[in-house]
């Protein structure tokens, strides 16, 4: 039966505080933040205020600085697919009729549902090179399986365990602060630290529920009937799991994506200000020194809405992409 | 999306393992999948044994690469509150995350049953135009946000602290989710008795959303307590510090102290691991069904 | 459901009382607080207690945790900024000035002190624009030699006496610098990286053109300057190169640090200043007596000019603040007597008013009988020029310039006549770039041009 009310003035009280709230705090801002960042606004009145169209974007483009650490950004997305291969490959383990499995399922979501300021900081104490576990214990390792003997008798150089946090070492060779690479810089350094305590905290986390949750709806029908023909457990998993599973991984990969472009702030804020030579300097901890430190408001609300087009993009392209490929 | 969501009201049915094979061969697996998971699952929880093992230990003994303490020093826990008022970071956090939960929860259940239930011109639109926002990095508002509380001078302040955050687009949404699976014959019974959108509201649509409305709360709860950027950049007065920007003090003054450190982040943890356990039902749910934490 | 949300709000509302409650009092009953945001130095401490005592109707209060000149700026324009804030150089005082939070206290202060004699002027920048005083100068200094009186006289050497060329230092320092095989155990000389500012202008070189407008780096007065800094690490190796200093610090003793270093003996001479003795007390006193440094202090040697690098600290008082009349009274107090009396105890470098440096508490602290070298200090103001400063280009992007060239100097990766070619062109650039987004200072700057050219 179709109702033939109009509720419109009763939405519009029930709609009232909310959208009154999402007009000063989000739609507002957003339209304030396009106009502010053609302007050289910089909050402190020392500089007289005047719109100067795009010369906020030509000299962001400009900027050798922006480009490092958009690099920075995207180097950080490194650990992604271990993420999502990891949330995957826990989906499938919890997915079974044993009894402890909420259990489990608990104890790998805890480092996700904890995740903040207070885990960033247990995390910088054990990458401290000097008094850490991590490094004590490869430490331990090294001394104790005599691998650096080994190695000279191999000829190779002797290792150290890594400096992590204040080290500009990196899996890729980038030289700080320039857009080079240089074979003396590989190693393990800040960034990858960075990567490792991502995946820790990610890997148990939404994702692990979202597969759990698509998991519990592949039709076992399909699976019996795979398993009946006599195909091995790899095989089942791969013709028949995967693709049901298409629609959230393509969820996932996207949010993924949209979160690693404009996250990165916390860790840098917390464990390494920035980085070493700004090697953990993401775009958002570069919006944030701009804006808040330097109170350069015109010139950050730039760089925030190229984070945004580039986001915007990206999302349109896996949107594209990901409807083609995964299509049934 | 909407008929996923249906299907995971009759959420955690554990597959059913094919029965072929022997007996023994169904009990080794047992066997092996536990030991597996047990063993994924103490190296996913190492940091946390270390971090509540070092907040027990002395100073000196930190560094020492055997993780228990020789002698254990539960007063390490009394002397964070005596070298930064921790007390205070920690009813800061709390009272900022109650109100920033209570107010989200009442206008967003509000605004998501005029989205679900009540029909008017441009619902659907307005609702797209919502949906659109949570696209939009947070980075990008809390810059004109900031300059907004500048301007009403609330900078250093509690309302500054909570205002801003109690409006959430994701909130809406998710609870509207919930709400589109009530049954419609429920409401259209209350309306022919001819109860007014309020009535339906308070005494339908809201209890029968009820896991939405925990997850939601536990979510913004959760969120809000460990909000970092905000008041990073709002707080300058230490009597209105929340826990994280607490812990980051803490930690650059006294960092060279890991015990107590440790210590800190311990009590940090604890309110949200219990908040966890307790609402893990609900929560598990709010997250398949609307997809992603906020 | 209601009943639920209800009861919910009732017990926030409790909270929000009790929140409110418990709000921390700003100052004792009956005080007006006033908020300093400085560095957490202990001196500071005591300079504030003193006050407190001397005005017990206000009670001023340090706040270390809001520094930065952005910062300061926002959070006075927003009306939580503190009442007092300090300023380092002129180019942070022009900006505070230009945001309109600093305020105009030339009249005021004429009645306690006449701001142009009365104070050394190497301090003034800090605090003076355009003939304008915005605040007052907490203390300055001006860096002389420290040599360890041991060391000279188991050598048989005398003690050096100023004024004496950089070539009669070498000659000193050479004789005093220990080599053990191919290390060197003690060295001439200790030096931070960060007085090459002293070396530049002493060969008669300057980091800006007089009126501002260019950096004049590259320069063959400043090249000359920075060659000798850089030789005496790796030509005359009579002070430790960075490598060198690293390995000092694994050698022994209980830091790193040039101050430290030169505590443990590892140097014959060190060029610092006199807030040195901050720490060098603390050394000596947890020594025995037979293990104490003898300390003496000389002018620093000059090159072709005779001059020495000042440096110092002001605070500013905030023109927003509801408290500017009682903040005014602190600028006064660092005017006073008292005031500067306890900045020369403490040896907080030097106090910034002339006459207190010639009392005789000064000369021979009666706390402090071995330090017979105040005078020194003293003395080498009349000679301590300021850091010039360019109005068109931001203090900190410009340090970091030169920082960054400097370093390869130090680390002997780059030739100093092409290090200091970059540092002129990237400030030179950077100039420009201030100047395209302010067409007000664009509007001086051309005005000076026109002057230096006129058609």
């Amino acid at each position: 039966m179709k109702w033939q009310r109009n509720d419109t003035l009763a939405a519009a009280g029930f709609l009232l505080p909310n959208i009154l709230g999402f007009l000063v705090f989000t739609a507002g801002p957003l339209a304030f933040s396009l106009a502010v960042s053609i302007t050289n606004w910089n909050v402190q009145h020392t500089v007289p205020f005047q719109c100067t169209g795009t010369e906020n974007y030509t000299e962001l483009l400009h900027d050798k600085q922006f480009w490092i650490f958009f690099i920075n950004t995207v180097y950080l997305m490194l650990g992604m697919p271990i993420c999502i291969a990891g949330s995957l490959f826990l989906a499938v383990l919890l997915n079974q009729r044993l009894r402890g499995m909420v259990a489990y399922r608990t104890l790998f979501y805890l480092p996700s549902f904890t995740s903040g300021v207070a885990l960033m900081i247990l995390w910088k104490a054990l990458y401290n090179p000097d008094f850490g576990p991590i490094n004590a214990l490869l430490d331990w390792c090294l001394q104790t399986f005599r691998i650096n003997e080994l190695l000279r008798a191999l000829g190779c150089h002797p290792v150290a365990p890594p400096q992590w946090l204040s080290a500009t070492n990196n899996l890729l060779g980038l030289v700080p602060q320039e857009l080079q690479i240089s074979g003396s810089k590989f190693g393990l350094g800040a960034r990858e630290a960075l990567i490792i305590m991502g995946v820790w905290i990610a890997i148990g986390g939404n994702n692990m529920l979202l597969y759990l949750a698509a998991l519990t709806n592949v039709p076992q029908e399909l699976v019996e009937a795979a398993q009946i023909d006599g195909a091995g457990r790899w095989k089942v998993f791969r013709h028949v799991t995967w693709p049901q599973l298409a629609p959230t991984t393509f969820f996932i990969v996207v949010m993924s994506f949209i979160g690693s472009l404009q996250g990165g702030f916390d860790q840098a804020r917390v464990m390494t200000n920035g980085g070493p030579s700004g090697t953990t300097t993401t775009l958002a901890y570069y919006i944030y020194t701009k804006a808040f430190e330097e109170f350069q408001i015109g010139y950050a609300s730039a760089v925030a809405w190229v984070l945004f087009s580039v986001i915007f993009v990206v999302t349109l392209i896996n949107w594209k992409y990901g409807q083609k490929e995964l299509s049934y | 999306m909407a008929d996923q969501a249906a299907r995971s009201v009759r959420l955690y049915e554990p597959a059913r393992t094919p029965g072929f094979g022997a007996w023994w061969y169904r009990q080794g697996q047992f066997v092996a999948s536990h030991l597996l998971l047990a063993l994924l699952a103490i190296t996913m929880l190492l940091p946390f044994l270390w971090m509540v093992l070092a907040s027990f230990k002395p100073y000196e003994e930190v560094e020492n690469l055997n993780p228990f303490p020789s002698t254990w020093h539960p007063e390490n826990y009394r002397k964070v509150f005596e070298q930064v008022p921790f007390a205070r970071y920690y009813f800061n956090s709390v009272f900022v995350a109650l109100w920033v939960t209570f107010l989200q929860c009442l206008t967003s259940a509000m605004a998501a049953f005029a989205f679900a239930r009540l029909k008017w011109p441009g619902r659907d639109m307005v609702f797209r135009l919502y949906l659109a926002t949570l696209m939009i990095p947070g980075i990008v508002t809390m810059i004109p946000n900031y300059v907004l509380t500048v301007k009403l001078q609330l900078l250093d302040s509690y309302l500054g602290l909570i205002v801003p955050a109690s409006f959430s687009a994701f909130g809406t949404f998710l609870l509207r989710q919930f709400m589109l699976t009530i049954p419609p014959a429920l409401d259209e019974a209350a309306w022919m008795d001819g109860a007014g959108p309020w009535t339906v509201f308070w005494d339908i649509a809201l209890p029968l959303a009820r896991p939405g409305l925990i997850a939601l709360a536990v979510f913004t709860f959760m969120g809000n307590y460990g909000s970092f950027f905000w008041p990073l950049i709002l707080i300058k007065s230490e009597h209105l510090r929340t826990l994280p920007i607490g812990m980051l003090y803490f930690d650059s003054v006294y960092g060279k102290q890991t015990n107590l450190i440790m210590a800190a982040s311990v009590m940090n943890l604890v309110p949200l691991i219990v908040l966890f356990v307790c609402s893990q039902k609900f929560l598990v749910r709010g997250i398949q069904m609307g997809g992603v934490k906020g | 459901m209601k009943w639920l949300f209800c009861g919910a709000f009732a017990v926030l509302v409790l909270l929000s009382c009790l929140a409110w409650s418990l709000q921390p009092v700003p100052a004792a009953a009956g005080r007006i607080p006033l908020l300093w945001v400085s560095d957490d130095n202990p001196a500071r401490r005591e300079q504030i207690s003193l006050f407190n005592k001397l005005h017990p109707q206000c009670e001023l209060r340090l706040d270390p945790n809001n520094q930065g000149m952005e910062k300061v700026i926002v959070q006075c324009i927003a009306g939580v900024g503190p009442d007092l804030f300090d300023c380092y150089d002129g180019f942070q005082l022009s900006a505070y000035v230009r945001s309109g939070i600093a305020w105009d206290i030339t009249g005021q202060l004429r009645a306690s002190i006449d701001v142009d004699k009365d104070v050394w002027p190497a301090a003034l920048h800090d605090f003076v624009l355009d003939g304008r005083a915005y605040g007052f100068a907490t203390n300055v200094c001006a860096n002389a030699i420290w040599f360890n009186k041991d060391i000279f006289d188991a050598n048989g050497i005398p003690y050096p006496a100023g004024p004496w060329t950089w070539d009669e230092f070498l000659n000193v320092a050479q004789k005093l610098t220990v080599h053990e095989g191919r290390r060197i155990k003690r060295f001439g000389l200790l030096c931070d990286w960060w007085n090459w500012r002293q070396f530049v202008i002493q060969w008669g070189g300057q980091v800006y053109s007089a009126d501002g407008t260019c950096c004049t780096m590259d320069s063959p007065e400043a090249v000359a300057g920075i060659q000798f800094l850089h030789d005496l690490m790796f030509k005359y190796k009579v002070m430790p190169t960075p490598a060198e200093e690293s390995a000092m610090a694994t050698t022994g003793g209980w830091g790193s640090g040039t101050i430290t270093f030169f505590a443990d003996s590892k140097s014959a001479m060190a060029l610092g200043g006199r807030w040195w003795l901050c720490t060098l007390r603390n050394v000596q006193a947890e020594r025995k007596p037979g293990e104490r440094l003898r300390l003496g202090a000389v002018e620093c040697p000059h090159g072709p000019l005779r001059v020495f690098r000042g440096y110092g600290r002001a605070t500013l008082v905030n023109k927003n603040s509801p408290r500017r009349e009682q903040a005014l009274e602190f600028t006064r107090y660092e005017a006073s007597r008292p005031y500067n009396d306890l900045v020369n105890h403490q040896a907080d470098a030097l106090a910034a008013v002339k006459q207190y440096c010639y009392t005789p508490e000064f000369l021979h602290d009666p706390d402090f009988p071995d330090e017979d070298f105040n005078a020194v200090w003293r003395d080498i103001m009349q000679y301590a020029v300021p850091d010039h400063d360019s109005p068109f280009v931001n203090g900190q992007a410009a340090s970091r310039i030169m920082d960054r060239q400097l370093d390869l100097v130090k680390n002997d990766e780059k030739p100093v006549a092409d290090a200091l070619r970059t540092i002129a062109r990237e400030v030179n650039e950077e100039i420009q770039k201030t100047l395209r987004r302010d067409p007000e200072l664009r509007a001086r700057y051309e005005e000076l041009m026109e002057k230096k050219s006129p058609r």
